[in-house]
């Protein structure tokens, strides 16, 4: 150990390391440290500045006047409802183009996953004015539905990966028990699916999370806005109160990070798996 | 057996959630776009059918070439800069071992999770040439520092290193996913022979990670077309235009310069430059590998 | 020209509000009030709720905080009516109005009265038309209707006079000697003078494009003075920037950069940010519409700041025809009512109290927004502050005004081409040439 400790190459590895660690995290204890500060505090030459007082009212503020419980409420429904429906989707589209015995599979696997080739912000315009014509803008269906179409293509390219490692013979002795095929997907497949539907909830919840340009022109009203706007509505009403945004930023962040930073194993394998195959 | 699979009730039922999503949302929409893309639709009132005015505009549209030219300069970024950085940093995990390895994992991920909407803003802080913690960064370390970050000269350059910045843990974690995944015994092998690391790392590592670098490299190329959120907040595509990226060009041709049609217009050629690039790139690949 | 007709209405309606006395005005206000209340009686008991969509995101402070503060009455006043307001910064404001314009726009909505945003809105027939004698004892300067019409129809009303002004810190300029600039090239070596003194000059928000915009109008309004709409005008329909006063002007915000009077990095700057600066106490000046004089009141701002902000208009430029008095000032932001308003006469009757005198107008003054494009006389107390006292001075002595600024006088394309291109010629990557054969391109 003590050998190794002095080897300078092990020096310069770990501070490399710890360089990268720094210029990663650095911004964050940055935002963190002016969230806490009063506004008058911030023209400074320091790195960080000690404020006079902590000013905790900075998140109060925040967490008040940013809507912080309602657009997480709504973070929280809209993306936990989009991965439901990509999961479930993806798992019937990838058994009706695997599994399924008919002319056309392969071309629909092709359609559905032409979706990943499709820059999102070309369907803003188009979107915006057939969701208006519906009456739909404003309402959750107008995230819910391109979130989920958005989401789906990658979702069936890794459960159709994963399906096809699934050996047939559990599949067929279950058909020979007299099982439907619904019975069979849902009942006999799906359980078999667990690790890739672990690994497109994640995806799928990564994606949309922090997706705030469809939202902001799709919504008008706070019933439905996610968690960006905290950040975005913001800017304009607190624009002469610096510490303000920076205490809200730090709250919008918040969340996401501790999640990963509690689920960070199972996150980093969920990503791993869906990262090397997609 | 057969019959149970070929029932066309079932093929159908199970199939049509996945077309029905993709027709409304994706394809009806692309239809719109390519409709209003021959017109001179300002957003509201009339609609006037013009040709293909809207696409002669968009060859002599210096901005829009402009865009082109930043999505190439940040695909290019992202493969000479982001990605070295990560193939190593995740070579160096992989051998790190122990606590450490996830410590620095999880820290390296980080800024991957927070929403764009927090990062541009967060870096708009951060460029500031009067407090921006960059410029007292450089005070620190004793330079005179008066640099506008956001200036006609950097402001691609800053951009650039917000993204490079922000998906730098997930092109690492890829990587080191990939990395993961080569036969240990391969290693072995190697030290036997006496190899050292750097030509473990040149012989072995590299040449077996290909395919994932592979699938990175289309990745990057695409992700840098389609940048829009961050340059939205950050710069708005200035100043003058600088820092243009298609995505928000059409954007703000559609929605503030009343030119609906020109920004649809821009949308369909803007599909039909990624489908193409995807298909070049995948073409690419498979020439190699034969 | 407008403009002296303009003060002599206003001094007319001091002279008889002086002489008949504060009753008349407040039966005046009362007329439609009392309409209104009609109106109310008639649908009773009936729950509307009207959508105010509105320019303004801060509702505690300047404008906004005015806006609310008479929404809040309103449905006080009317407790069967719920307004429901969305916000937001104006950039974000305009694109979502275009988009709302394709699916009917909420109740009552902020516009601009200016080619650039209210040509296509009124092409488009989204905006109910509203009955200028309504407004006959509203007290609108005369004039300042004129930018909310089409074939003499009214379609909106005006809710500020906007003067572009320098802010600048009193206390600042007396510690340190220095004088407000009487010439450009004064203005210039006063920004070398505070330069050397290590603070920033003049704060600019040049990230977005339209301050700028209005400094180079306020720039070309000094050299041309009543020729200034003409020339402008006449540029953009024919897609030709030549003129020589035009490229001066171009020159000079130029020099006023390479001067260095702007803080670095104006180029890529936020409203919020240049504002913070002047607020902060990093920046002598800032350059901005006079809408921001309610920083004077701002509680978020230091009292030894807020107390000393002052205003002076662009100084006189050599061999230009514009004297001291000529100002830029222009007619902007108001409101209009959606066309397709469920509530349309809900809708009008608000849009009525809003521009009742002692509403928008009153309350504001109150709160030192700037000057509203209403007659303000009456609601001088004599405890206004410094800058307002400045401002209707400055007003009050006009002998010429700008109109509609540059950017503001063609098609949105010219609107959203000039704001983009504006930086680099200002900071020097592109030179006056391009500048103007690029804004020329998009006028055609």
């Amino acid at each position: 150990m003590r050998e190794q400790a002095r080897d300078p190459k092990k020096i310069i590895l770990w501070v490399v390391l710890i360089a990268v660690a720094i210029v990663q995290l650095f911004p964050l204890v940055w935002l963190l440290d002016f969230s806490l500060a009063k506004s008058t505090e911030m023209f400074t030459n320091g790195l960080l500045i000690i404020p006079e007082k902590i000013q905790w009212g900075n998140y109060v503020t925040a967490f008040v006047d940013g809507h912080f419980l309602l657009y997480l409420k709504n973070s929280l429904l809209i993306n936990g409802l989009s991965v439901v429906l990509v999961v479930l989707i993806s798992i019937m589209s990838a058994f009706a183009c695997l599994r399924m015995h008919w002319k056309y599979s392969r071309v629909a696997y092709t359609i559905l996953l032409l979706g990943m080739m499709i820059p999102i912000h070309t369907t803003l315009l188009p979107n915006y004015k057939i969701y208006s014509q519906l009456h739909m803008t404003d309402t959750i269906w107008a995230l819910l539905i391109p979130y989920t179409a958005f989401s789906l293509p990658q979702g069936l390219f890794l459960m159709t990966g994963f399906m096809s490692s699934l050996p047939k013979e559990v599949e067929e002795a279950a058909v020979i028990d007299g099982c439907g095929i619904y019975k069979l997907l849902f009942g006999v497949v799906t359980p078999m699916l667990k690790p890739s539907i672990a690994t497109v909830c994640i995806m799928t919840f990564l994606n949309n999370w922090n997706e705030f340009m469809m939202a902001s022109t799709y919504l008008s009203s706070k019933t439905w806005k996610t968690l960006p706007f905290s950040v975005l509505d913001f800017t304009g009403e607190y624009s002469s109160n610096y510490a303000v945004q920076f205490a809200v930023m730090a709250l919008t962040a918040a969340p996401a990070v501790i999640v990963y930073v509690i689920l960070n194993k199972s996150i980093t394998k969920g990503v791993a798996m869906g990262a090397v195959k997609g | 057996m057969h019959k149970l699979y070929s029932n066309r009730k079932v093929i159908f039922s199970l199939i049509l959630p996945g077309m029905l999503l993709f027709v409304f949302a994706i394809l009806f929409p692309i239809i719109l776009s390519a409709y209003y893309g021959f017109t001179d639709y300002s957003g509201m009132g009339k609609v006037t059918f013009v040709g293909f005015d809207n696409y002669v505009a968009i060859i002599k549209d210096s901005v829009f070439w402009r865009a082109m030219e930043n999505s190439l300069l940040l695909a290019i970024g992202f493969i000479c800069i982001q990605h070295p950085l990560a193939i190593i940093t995740a070579a160096v995990l992989d051998k790190l071992g122990g606590r450490a390895e996830g410590f620095f994992r999880c820290v390296y991920f980080i800024p991957n999770v927070i929403s764009v909407a927090v990062i541009a803003y967060l870096w708009k802080f951060i460029y500031n040439p009067d407090f921006g913690l960059l410029n007292n960064v450089l005070r620190f370390f004793g330079k005179e520092a008066d640099i506008n970050w956001l200036s006609q000269d950097y402001a691609i350059w800053s951009v650039l290193v917000v993204l490079i910045w922000h998906g730098f843990g997930w092109g690492m974690l890829i990587y080191y996913t990939g990395i993961k995944n080569i036969d240990p015994t391969l290693y072995e092998a190697a030290a036997i022979d006496g190899a050292d690391q750097k030509n473990t790392f040149l012989r072995i590592t590299l040449p077996l990670m290909k395919p994932v670098i592979q699938i990175n490299v289309t990745m990057a190329i695409i992700s840098a077309l389609k940048q829009m959120e961050t340059v939205y907040l950050l710069t708005a595509g200035g100043p003058g235009d600088r820092t243009q990226f298609v995505a928000n060009y059409l954007y703000q041709q559609a929605f503030k310069a009343f030119r609906y049609g020109y920004g649809n217009a821009i949308g369909v050629v803007f599909i039909i430059i990624c489908l193409f690039v995807t298909v070049v790139t995948n073409n690419i690949f498979k020439e190699k590998e034969v | 020209m407008k403009f002296k007709k303009l003060i002599a209405v206003a001094m007319v309606t001091v002279m008889t509000t002086a002489m008949i006395g504060c009753g008349s005005q407040a039966a005046d206000s009362q007329a439609p009030a009392e309409s209104a209340a009609q109106d109310t009686s008639g649908t009773a008991g009936e729950e509307i709720t009207l959508k105010v969509f509105s320019n303004l995101p801060d509702r505690k402070n300047g404008q906004g905080l005015v806006e609310q503060t008479v929404i809040d009455n309103y449905m006080s006043e009317n407790p069967n009516v719920k307004i429901e307001v969305e916000a937001l910064d104006e950039e974000a404001y305009k694109t979502k109005f275009k988009a709302y314009s394709m699916e009917g726009l909420p109740d009552v909505v902020s516009i601009w009265g200016q080619p650039s945003f209210l040509d296509e809105v009124l092409d488009a027939g989204v905006l109910a038309e509203l009955d200028e004698s309504d407004y006959a004892d509203y007290g609108f300067l005369s004039g300042s209707l004129d930018g909310f019409k089409k074939d003499g129809k009214l379609y909106g009303l005006p809710r500020n006079t906007d003067v572009a002004v320098f802010y600048y810190n009193a206390k600042m300029f007396k510690d340190n000697g220095w004088e407000v600039p009487a010439t450009y090239d004064d203005l210039l070596k006063l920004a070398g003078d505070i330069k050397a003194a290590g603070i920033i000059p003049c704060a600019m928000d040049g990230g977005d494009g339209w301050p700028l915009a209005v400094y180079l109008t306020d720039v070309l309004f000094k050299l041309t003075n009543d020729k200034y709409a003409d020339t402008a005008t006449t540029a953009i329909q024919n897609a030709d920037f030549s003129n020589e006063d035009i490229k001066k002007a171009v020159e000079l915000l130029h020099e006023a950069d390479e001067a260095g009077l702007f803080q670095n990095g104006y180029d890529s700057q936020d409203y919020g940010t240049a504002q913070n600066l002047f607020t902060n106490g990093q920046s002598a000046m800032y350059y901005m519409g006079s809408w921001d004089a309610s920083m004077a009141l701002n509680e978020d701002i230091d009292e030894e700041i807020r107390n000393n902000i002052r205003v002076f208009t662009m100084p006189v430029i050599d061999g230009g025809a514009a004297k001291a008095t000529d100002i830029t000032a222009w007619n902007g932001g108001g409101y209009a009512v959606s066309a397709s308003s469920a509530n349309l006469e809900e809708a009008k009757k608000f849009l009525n109290y809003l521009y009742l005198p002692e509403n928008l107008s009153k309350i504001g003054w109150e709160n030192g927004v700037g000057m509203s494009a209403q007659d303000e006389t009456a609601f001088m107390t004599g405890n206004e502050t410094e800058v307002q006292k400045q401002l209707v001075d400055l007003i009050g002595k006009a002998t010429n005004v700008s109109g509609t600024t540059i950017n503001d006088r063609g098609s949105a394309a010219f609107k959203t081409s000039i704001e983009s291109q504006i930086q680099s010629v200002s900071n020097g990557s592109t030179n006056v040439e391009n500048f103007l054969s690029a804004i020329s391109e998009a006028c055609k």
